[in-house]
């Protein structure tokens, strides 16, 4: 396989998104203007009082791009934003826009790259959204181990403010729009989106119970729309160029637009790649250089650890966009393609991404807190030579009584996907492993941490 | 009000309600942890699965509110294999040593698992373990051990919203999620026993209590907390003659689904019984006696006291502590029948007690409160005995202004005062002092006649409490031999004088009440046959029933639907 660099992008695409990649100091303000950045919003700034430019005309434009959410789920953006209650129907409760900037999806690491290198983009990309909106505060809750998009998002926010495009009375205009940059503190299901609002609101991130949808009932008891990174700077292109010119990019009418891929694992060039929706699996392995060592692919994540797991054989003519990847049975979620060569072992890779499941899961639920740990103890009892003939049959029993309406999030939907699929697709590695078996009559050791502890209490004569 | 179908019965449920409680309402028992009627539903032990007609996924029927029309379905096969599942999980990690907890008996987990669960487990995982959080005291009365939680978090839900003290957090996450005290905080709020309550297993026991008695063998009587003006409706909790605990009774009016920690552990209290014999003085040395002769020896001094120097020399002392029933006879007695123009009663204010119930009537802020340290001042008052003022012979007997021929005391302990030195100096000057006694306090040593009494949990009769509200209390144990209840007391005294029957029953008192005391015109007592306890039902109480489970329930899960906001 080649070892030369390519672009990021396929040949012949015109990048939309990282367009400003590379270039000196892109993320600061004179650049971005230098570039043409602002230019709707200042158009909007312009035009509000006219009434040439209207909440309702934003919405429109940015229902009819077709662009669906960029962070895991692709629901419909513009329809996303007509949920919120019109402003008769809301009893004086202010509208909150929230950018959800809690990359924390293994494999996936796009929103971290647009933050980095063009951090106006996303902020010019939700004010035109908190002006479809009206929104007078927006917040960007970012994950709480990118220190430097923090400090970064922080500084182009300040530029903002100095420029004048953000504030009160903006530029004469009548708008108000205040940004603030929220750090979490590093917990997955923080990204999802009502954890998300109840950290936010300095709670424990623990997902709400739907209804009432943040739409209705969002941060602060106040309808609430909650964005991707991706997909709110997508808005600026979006009212930049219009719908049409955004739906050329696209395989297809509902799948649209410019789209980042972040593929990593065994490929020669992992990172992030920009090229249009639908955009075949084999064309972005080809853009990443292929499978590292020219080996043979033998399993596909095709949207970040929770999604299930694709063979070889169903990603040769995977499109990969939300459609396309749902009609193999898996989704597209982030993007995050992660590719395993044929040497790969397929039970510790399933082991692996329990483990990451049961350390995140938040422990509300009782089937997700008490299910992801009982998966991950069997797996790594597997791995470590000590299966039985039961266990896998018993695993997927187990993941099937932990989905589906279950649990109050789809946490554990996510985390059943891995193993339902691994299981499923390459069961032979796992009865190998069971074939393997030291005991299958296994003799469970007390853990010494807890029998020296009884131990200490006998001695201090305080066991009760 | 919303019409739901629950397994083809269909009810109707207040509008706030939801699925789960359209399912208990109609009779449905659909198992649960985290759901209690006044905390917020949080949907998270995911045991109380239903289906739902038009709902593709399963529900948590607590987090579903009802709408006009639903069709529940609790007991399909989905929503049983739903239900068995959660099961599951929950005792993967649980202990299942039932017999060295002592939740056992009344444990949630234990009952849905003997109802529900599967019969063998599937797991061979080591269960999960927290050293340095097992069988660990996190407050004054709370023993915490997080091997057995299941981390449902009413105990957090209740510290953070109805004592609004929030001592209690989740800490760590997930598989380790441990439910434990804010950092630097220990669980010592007003109320913090009601955690224990609350929680559906044994991870939360109070130290009182833990290890003293399997529940199952514990016998309860309805009654009422004496502890201040609040009347909580308790369970008394006993066996063998002997007082383990008290409980709070949910009553929706009063005190809900609470107690304070002062009231409930008063309860050992009652087990005290330092007189078991009646005990007179004779020339300076104590003897005990039979009843015949202390009832003489007053009976004697008081017709004595009458002939000499009039019944205006003699000072009754009633008390808050004492029924209304034994109030009324007392006062019928020496004022009525004897004409003695002092019976009169003291009250002290204690530390101001706090019951959280907004909806309850005559709450200040959400709370029902209780200053003084006597559950019944507002019944003596009704019946007849007067409340000591400034220039009451009571408080000129203790500023030495008056000394009576005789002082005839109903209670012993009847407030602070009776264990002031001052006082009891002044009293002793009486010609003569019979008391009533269960323990002894510096007015008995004095005492001429000391007649000895049970204690709360044996007895029964009617209190007022301090939202005028009439509240029953019933009969826990029998009096040791020869220990009488102040009742019976004062109908064999009041024989001597030819006034009451001896065979007078509470209940025949209460009759008597209702035709005097205006306050009782329209109560109501139900008749003994209800599940064996006597109750009175005030006009507007309708929830003294706890023992007759179905009909309550229903009633209290009704209330509990109406009373939420949203």
């Amino acid at each position: 396989m080649s070892q030369k660099k390519s672009g990021f992008h396929p040949a012949g695409y015109e990048p939309v998104l990282l367009a400003r990649l590379g270039k000196p100091n892109s993320r600061h303000i004179d650049g971005y203007v230098a570039d043409g950045g602002y230019s709707s919003w200042k158009k909007i700034l312009s035009g509000v009082k006219t009434g040439e430019w209207t909440p309702v005309k934003v919405t429109d434009l940015v229902k009819a791009s077709g662009l669906r959410g960029r962070g895991g789920a692709g629901f419909p953006t513009g329809l996303k934003w007509t949920f919120v209650p019109p402003k008769e129907k809301r009893g004086g409760k202010p509208v909150y826009l929230l950018c959800n900037c809690d990359e924390s999806e293994p494999g996936t690491f796009k929103d971290r790259l647009l933050i980095e290198t063009d951090p106006h983009q996303l902020l010019e990309g939700m004010m035109l959204a908190s002006f479809a909106l009206d929104v007078k505060h927006a917040y960007i809750y970012i994950r709480g181990e990118m220190v430097h998009g923090a400090e970064y998002l922080n500084e182009a926010v300040s530029e903002a403010y100095a420029k004048g495009f953000l504030g009160t009375d903006i530029q004469g205009s009548g708008l108000t729009l205040d940004i603030t940059v929220h750090r979490g503190a590093g917990a997955y299901i923080c990204g999802e989106e009502t954890a998300l609002i109840e950290s936010l609101e300095g709670k424990r991130g623990h997902p709400r119970i739907k209804p009432p949808f943040p739409a209705v009932s969002g941060v602060w008891s106040s309808p609430t729309v909650v964005n991707n990174v991706e997909t709110l700077a997508c808005v600026k292109h979006i009212l930049d160029r219009g719908p049409d010119w955004f739906k050329t990019l696209g395989r297809n009418e509902k799948n649209t637009g410019p789209k980042l891929y972040c593929i990593s694992g065994h490929v020669e060039r992992p990172g992030v790649y920009e090229g249009p929706m639908g955009l075949p699996f084999l064309e972005l392995l080809a853009l990443a250089g292929g499978v590292r060592g020219g080996k043979k692919i033998k399993a596909v994540i095709p949207g970040g650890a929770s999604a299930p797991m694709l063979t070889a054989e169903e990603v040769q003519s995977l499109p990969l966009d939300f459609d396309g990847v749902a009609a193999a049975k898996s989704m597209l979620g982030s993007a995050a393609i992660m590719v395993m060569d044929e040497n790969t072992d397929m039970v510790k890779a399933v082991t692996n991404i329990s483990k990451f499941f049961a350390h995140e899961s938040c422990g509300q639920c009782t089937p997700c807190r008490e299910g992801t740990p009982w998966l991950n103890k069997m797996l790594k009892r597997i791995v470590a030579g000590q299966g039985k003939r039961q266990d896998l049959d018993l695993m997927l029993q187990i993941a099937n009584q932990m989905g589906n309406g279950m649990t109050i999030c789809v946490f554990a939907d996510a985390a059943i996907a891995p193993v339902l699929s691994g299981v499923t697709k390459f069961r032979s590695e796992f009865e190998a492993y069971i074939a393997k078996s030291a005991a299958l009559d296994y003799q469970l050791p007390a853990p010494a941490a807890v029998t020296d502890k009884v131990a200490a209490r006998v001695a201090e004569g305080i066991h009760s | 009000m919303a019409k739901v179908t629950v397994d083809g019965r269909e009810v109707v449920v207040p509008d706030n309600g939801n699925v789960l409680e359209a399912c208990r309402i109609a009779g449905v028992d659909v198992p649960h942890f985290c759901y209690h009627p006044r905390l917020s539903i949080v949907g998270q032990c995911r045991m109380c699965m239903v289906e739902i007609e038009g709902m593709p996924k399963i529900q948590a029927s607590c987090t579903v509110p009802v709408r006009d029309g639903m069709v529940v379905s609790a007991s399909s096969e989905k929503a049983l294999a739903a239900r068995n599942a959660t099961m599951e999980f929950l005792l993967i990690n649980h202990p299942l040593d039932c017999p060295i907890c002592d939740q056992a008996g009344e444990c949630k987990l234990q009952d849905n698992a003997f109802a529900a669960g599967l019969p063998v487990s599937r797991t061979s995982e080591p269960r999960r373990q927290y050293p340095g959080y097992d069988r660990t005291g996190i407050g004054p009365h709370v023993i915490a051990d997080m091997t057995r939680c299941i981390q449902c978090t009413r105990c957090i839900r209740f510290c953070a919203e109805i004592a609004g003290t929030g001592e209690l957090t989740f800490i760590e996450r997930g598989g380790h999620t441990i439910v434990w005290t804010h950092e630097g905080k220990v669980l010592d709020n007003e109320w913090s026993a009601c955690t224990a309550d609350v929680c559906p297993v044994g991870a939360l026991t109070t130290k009182d209590f833990r290890f003293r008695k399997r529940v199952w063998w514990l016998d309860k009587a309805r009654s009422v907390c004496t502890g201040c003006e609040i009347g909580c409706n308790i369970s008394i909790e006993h066996r063998d003659r002997q007082v383990f605990r008290f409980l709070p009774r949910p009553n929706p009016d009063v005190n809900d689904y609470w107690m304070c920690d002062y009231g409930r552990f008063r309860a050992e209290e009652l087990n005290a019984q330092d007189f078991t014999r009646p005990v007179v003085k004779d020339g300076g040395s104590t003897k005990e006696t039979n009843w015949g002769d202390a009832l003489e020896r007053i009976q004697k001094a008081v017709d004595e006291a009458i002939k000499a120097k009039g019944a205006a020399s003699i000072l009754v002392i009633g008390s808050a502590n004492l029924s209304t029933e034994e109030n009324y006879l007392l006062n019928s007695l020496f004022r009525t029948r004897l004409g003695v123009p002092n019976v009169e009663f003291v009250v002290d204010n204690g530390a101001l007690r706090r019951i959280k119930n907004p909806k309850a009537e005559g709450n200040q802020e959400g709370w029902l409160k209780g200053l003084e340290s006597a559950p019944n001042s507002r019944g003596a008052v009704a019946a007849g005995v007067t409340r000591a003022l400034s220039d009451s012979a009571l408080e000129k007997l203790s500023s030495g202004k008056f000394t009576p021929a005789v002082l005839y005391v109903a209670d012993a302990a009847f407030a602070k005062k009776a264990s002031d030195p001052a006082f009891v100096q002044a009293a002793r000057k009486a010609g003569f002092v019979a008391v009533h006694a269960r323990t002894k306090n510096a007015l008995t040593e004095v005492a001429d006649v000391v007649l000895p009494v049970a204690s709360l949990s044996g007895k029964e009769g009617t209190f007022v409490n301090s939202q005028r509200r009439i509240q029953a209390f019933s009969i826990a144990i029998v009096p040791p031999p020869v220990v009488r209840t102040d009742m019976e007391v004062l109908l064999h005294l009041g024989k001597r004088w030819g006034v009451f029957d001896t065979r007078w029953t509470a209940g025949d008192v209460f009759e008597l009440l209702k035709k005097e005391i205006p306050l009782y015109a329209d109560a109501e007592r139900e008749s003994r046959a209800v599940a064996g306890y006597p109750a009175v039902i005030s006009p507007a109480s309708a929830y003294d029933s706890i023992f007759s489970p179905e009909e309550a329930e229903a009633k209290l899960i009704a209330a509990a639907a109406e009373g939420r906001n949203g």
